[in-house]
This record gives structure tokens, sequence and C-alpha cells, in this order.
């Protein structure tokens, strides 16, 4: 079942900037990174599906319901990346509000409030007025705002912008502990190892379009590495590699043998290029794929994208 | 709806600003107090044995009501400015609204839950201001310069008082919904200061004989009808317009120029359209 689904949803703000065209589709318990630098429209793209910005066309659904209905956001939860909270509220009496709006039983909520501010490690200070919060404290009692109304999908907008390192790892973990869950979690960031930690899922967002989207295992697959080691012979022999070896990255000798990265078009080349070395008497010790950083895998699609646009032109 | 309302008035009693507006009007209410009893001592003194003297007795009480309770209306209309031009746009400005409007509510019913929540509390303000007053007045003052008046007129006056702060909500949160905190708040400092002068004006042109005074007076109540109101508040309370040596018609603070009964259903349709118009702008509005 879709717990979300965009078709075509542009918001753009006097025909500039915003988000354009985005379409997709995410399934219940998936954890969907949606991956950009700043400024990609990423934040533009939660707010119009929960209804905070009206959309330019296009449309969405949440849970089967239009988005910008009070239906669509009924089970839902939302930690906004610039998040600001009343600060004449302490941080429990902030959890009955959202609780009274989402319409909590009365009879659950002291025992929901007290389960959500313990899931994010806020014990003990929730009865503290949150103009005296920090800010990462700031961000975990959204987080329990978000976490309230016990959401089925659960967007996540920066969610370890103003932690320190503690308080990014605890994110992580209470990410994996709500997909755990089978809570869909929506996960903006432009962090690239934030996303790669958690995420099954991915798109990449830049200059308001989405580039591309899928499991992040198979994006990953876009360039693949292979790192071979073989004689020392291999650094004198000057061999004429065939097109489907991208470059090649000489790497320290160990032990008398030679090691290089091959970069190649895809992993069906790493077999070939093995027969290619062969073919050629080098003998082959060690032949090791490498997963590529996201940030690479990044870069090779908005390299790819911006490659198409000046093809099209 | 109610949780925001709730929340609204929790919000501005929470605020420093309504503390000092709660201690300021203390110090106005003791100095009104103390100025009546003073004005009652040498009220006494002086005597009042004559048919003249003794109108002029009433005429001096009705003003010295008068005086009280516009300056009174005055500052509930101060706070209903101050609290419902950042009403929805301070909200947006720092994006605490996000989290509010991301819940199962309609933009519709946040709006009312705003206009409830600063509506009642300044209602409440109100009454306990008129009240404050009116004691005062009556209580301090004693024989020699209390009024006679019924039930139905007070009721009927401070229902008329009140709808003023009522007004400046419903059109301070329609600015609100549209424009930053700092344009809502001059472009209803500018309404409220034409109505303000507008009724002057009215009153003058009325004592004058002036018909283009009156009208000028009569448009601005028309663009703003919160000092048609506070007029007919005091046509209420003293209850004698039609008489011509009614107190109702005596001074700047009262009211030469009675508004027509109509003008109440005009400025309660006035209010209504100011929150229908706000619905339909902060509906479409990106926040």
């Amino acid at each position: 079942m879709n717990v979300m689904e965009a078709k075509g949803l542009t918001k753009t703000y006097n025909g500039q900037a915003g988000i354009r065209n985005v379409s997709l589709e995410i399934e219940e318990g998936m954890v969907y990174g949606f991956l950009g630098p700043n400024g990609a429209g990423k934040s533009t793209f939660v707010r119009t599906m929960l209804g905070l910005l009206n959309p330019t066309s296009g449309e969405g659904k949440i849970l089967g319901k239009p988005i910008g209905t009070p239906e669509s956001r009924e089970k839902v939860g939302y930690l906004p990346e610039l998040f600001r909270y009343p600060d004449w509220l302490t941080g429990r009496k902030l959890l009955e509000s959202h609780a009274e709006l989402c319409k909590v039983p009365i009879r659950e909520r002291k025992k929901r409030i007290d389960e959500v501010v313990d899931l994010v490690g806020m014990t003990g200070r929730d009865k503290e007025k949150i103009k005296g919060y920090s800010k990462g404290m700031s961000q975990r009692i959204g987080l329990a705002c978000a976490l309230i109304n016990d959401p089925k999908l659960i967007f996540l907008d920066e969610p370890t912008s103003a932690l320190d390192p503690i308080g990014r790892k605890d994110v992580r973990d209470l990410m994996l502990h709500l997909k755990d869950q089978g809570k869909t979690i929506f996960l903006n960031s432009h962090l690239l190892n934030e996303v790669e930690s958690v995420c099954d899922h991915v798109s990449i967002v830049h200059k308001s379009e989405l580039i591309v989207q899928g499991k992040w295992r198979e994006l990953m697959m876009v360039e693949a590495q292979v790192e071979i080691m073989s004689s020392a012979k291999a650094e004198s022999t000057k061999l004429d590699f065939p097109d489907f070896v991208r470059n090649v990255e000489r790497k320290e000798a160990v032990n008398g043998r030679s090691k290089a990265l091959y970069q190649l078009k895809r992993e069906e080349d790493i077999p070939r290029l093995v027969d290619f070395l062969a073919n050629h008497k080098l003998p082959i010790y060690e032949v090791t794929p490498v997963i590529p950083h996201l940030e690479d895998v990044f870069m090779h699609w908005v390299n790819e994208k911006e490659r198409r646009y000046v093809d099209h032109r | 709806m109610w949780t925001i309302a709730k929340l609204t008035f929790k919000e501005i009693v929470s605020k420093r600003i309504f503390l000092i507006t709660m201690m300021m009007t203390a110090v106005f209410l003791i100095l009104y107090g103390v100025a009546i009893h003073y004005a009652v001592k040498d009220w006494k003194s002086f005597g009042a044995s004559t048919v003249d003297q003794m109108m002029q007795q009433q005429l001096f009480s009705s003003q010295l009501l008068s005086i009280g309770l516009y300056f009174s209306s005055f500052i509930v209309a101060l706070l209903s400015i101050l609290s419902s031009v950042s009403a929805i746009a301070s909200e947006i400005d720092s994006h605490q609204i996000d989290t509010w409007l991301m819940r199962p509510i309609t933009r519709t019913q946040f709006l009312f839950g705003k206009v409830i929540g600063l509506g009642g509390l300044l209602i409440a303000y109100a009454a306990f201001l008129f009240a404050g007053i009116i004691i005062l007045h009556q209580g301090i003052g004693g024989e020699v310069v209390s009024l006679d008046f019924s039930i139905s007129q007070i009721v009927s006056a401070s229902a008329t008082y009140m709808l003023q702060p009522l007004v400046l909500v419903t059109l301070g949160v329609m600015l609100s919904s549209r424009m930053t905190t700092l344009n809502a708040g001059i472009v209803l400092i500018i309404l409220y200061g034409s109505a303000f002068i507008g009724g002057f004006v009215e009153q003058i042109g009325t004592i004058m004989e002036k018909g283009a005074l009156v009208n000028i007076g009569i448009i601005s109540s028309l663009i703003f009808p919160v000092d048609a109101m506070y007029r007919k508040m005091t046509v209420f309370l003293f209850d004698t317009a039609d008489n011509p040596v009614s107190l109702a018609q005596q001074g700047m603070f009262a009211s030469a120029s009675a508004p027509n009964n109509v003008m109440i259903l005009y400025t309660i349709m006035y209010g209504c359209i100011a929150l229908a118009v706000a619905i339909i702008l902060f509906r479409k509005r990106d926040v």
C-alpha cells in the first residue's frame, strides 16, 4: 500500500525555484531519503505535501487522502527544519496541546506523553519551559511532538541539524527503532551519511527537480569500481584499456604487488576487465568491488542530469 | 478550534505586555477613583440647591463618567490592536504555525480559534474595565455624582462597549492573515485614528450645525465603526438621546450626534465580513 504519493507535484514562487514536477510513491514501512543540497526544494516539497503551501499544479495523497485536507494529516507526524515552539509553554504542555489537536483519547494522553518524552531522551526536562531549552532540546521535544499521535508517516526535515554527535546518533537509532515498528519515514536531508545509514530508498533533488529515485543500493551501482591486486609487472605494462574502463588510478604497491582502482561503466564490466587483464598475461591476486561513497553517487546523478540537459539543448 | 482558542488566551495572559497592561489598568482605576473622590468633595462644599445647579451637577457627573469610559475604551482598543495584528503574521514569520497547521484541523478552525481566544480575553477585559469605571463612579461618587441607571441600560451599554474590541479583533486578524505584523499594525492604527478623529469631527459638526463635518464623521464611521459604537454606548447608558437636554448629547466624550440603531447591525455585519475575508485570505495563503 502506498502511504504517500505525488503526481507531477509542482510548487513555484512566481514561477521561480520551489519544486517542479515531482512524482513518487512511498510504500508502508519504507525509510525514504529525500536528498539534495540546501535550497534544492526539499522543504518546499514536504510543506506542500502537508498543506502548508498550496501546490501550483499536480496532486498528492497521504494515506489515500488528497493533500491539503485535515484527513490526510490525521496519522502524520512532522518535525520542521525551522522548528520553533511557543516558548511560554512547558515541553509537556506543548505535547498535551498537540495530543488534544490529534484527538488522542484523554485517558491515553499521559501514558503517550511519557512514552514519547522517554523516547526522545527528555525525561525530567519536559516540565521546564521551552524558553529555557537549548536548540538540541527543542529539536528533541519537536521530535516528541511529531510522534505524539503514533503516526503512520513521519516527515523529518533535517532532524539532526541542531544536535551534537551523540544526539545525531540517538536520532538515527530512533529512526531505526521507528522503522522496526513499521513506521514510514520521509527523511529530508543534505547529510549524505545520515541518509546512507537509515534509508532504503532515496530520491536526489537538485535545483528544484527530482533527478533520480530508487533503492539506494541500485543507485549506488551507477559507477562500478573495482580494486585489483596484480603483479608489479602491471605498473610497467602499458595497456590500451577498452572503452568500458573509465579511469585507472594506481595505488601504493603492497608486498611487491601493484594495486589499482578501476572505474567502470557498469558492474557487469568487472568480469570483462578481469578477462582483459588475464588476456594480457597479468596475474591477478585479488579483486575487490568498491562501493562508491554517496557523495560520488550524488555528484554522478547531478552531472548526468546536467549532461542530459546540455545534450538536449 | 477550542485548543487553539485556549492556547491563544493563555499566550496573551502569559505575555509581559498583558501584565503591564493590568498594572497600568489598576493605576488608571485608582487615579479615576481618586479624581471622583476629590470632585465629590469639592462639589459637596459647593452644594446644589437650585434646578440649574442640579442640572449642572448631572452634566458634570455624566462628563466624569464619559471621560472614564472613553479612556478605558481607548485602552481596550490599543490592547485589541496590539494583540490581534500579530495573531497570525508573527506565527507565520517564526514558523510556529507550521506544527499547528499540519495537525488535522482546517485553517478556518485555526482562525476561529484565534478570534475566540483573543475576543474572549478582550471581552472579559472590557467588561472588567466597564464595570470598574461604573462601580467607582457610582460607589465613590455616592449621592452627589451617581446617576440613575436601569439594568437594561447597563446591559445594552456594556454589550455595545464590548462590540468595539470584537470588531477590532476581527479586522486585526483579517489584516494579520495577509500582512506582516508591522504593516497590519500600521493599517489598523490609522483606521482606528481615523474613526477616532472622525467621531470628534462629527460631534463638532453637529454642535456647529455643519453638514459637511457630520458627513465626514458618518463616512469615517462606515469605514471603521468603532467610535460609532462608543457614541452609541453613551446613548444607551444615558438613554435620553432624543431629549434636547439629554446627558448623552453633552460634551465631546458623549454623543451629540447619536448613531442610528442600524449602526449596531452594520458593526456586527462589518465584523462578520472581516472574519469571512480573513478566512478566504488565510486559506489561500502559503505559510
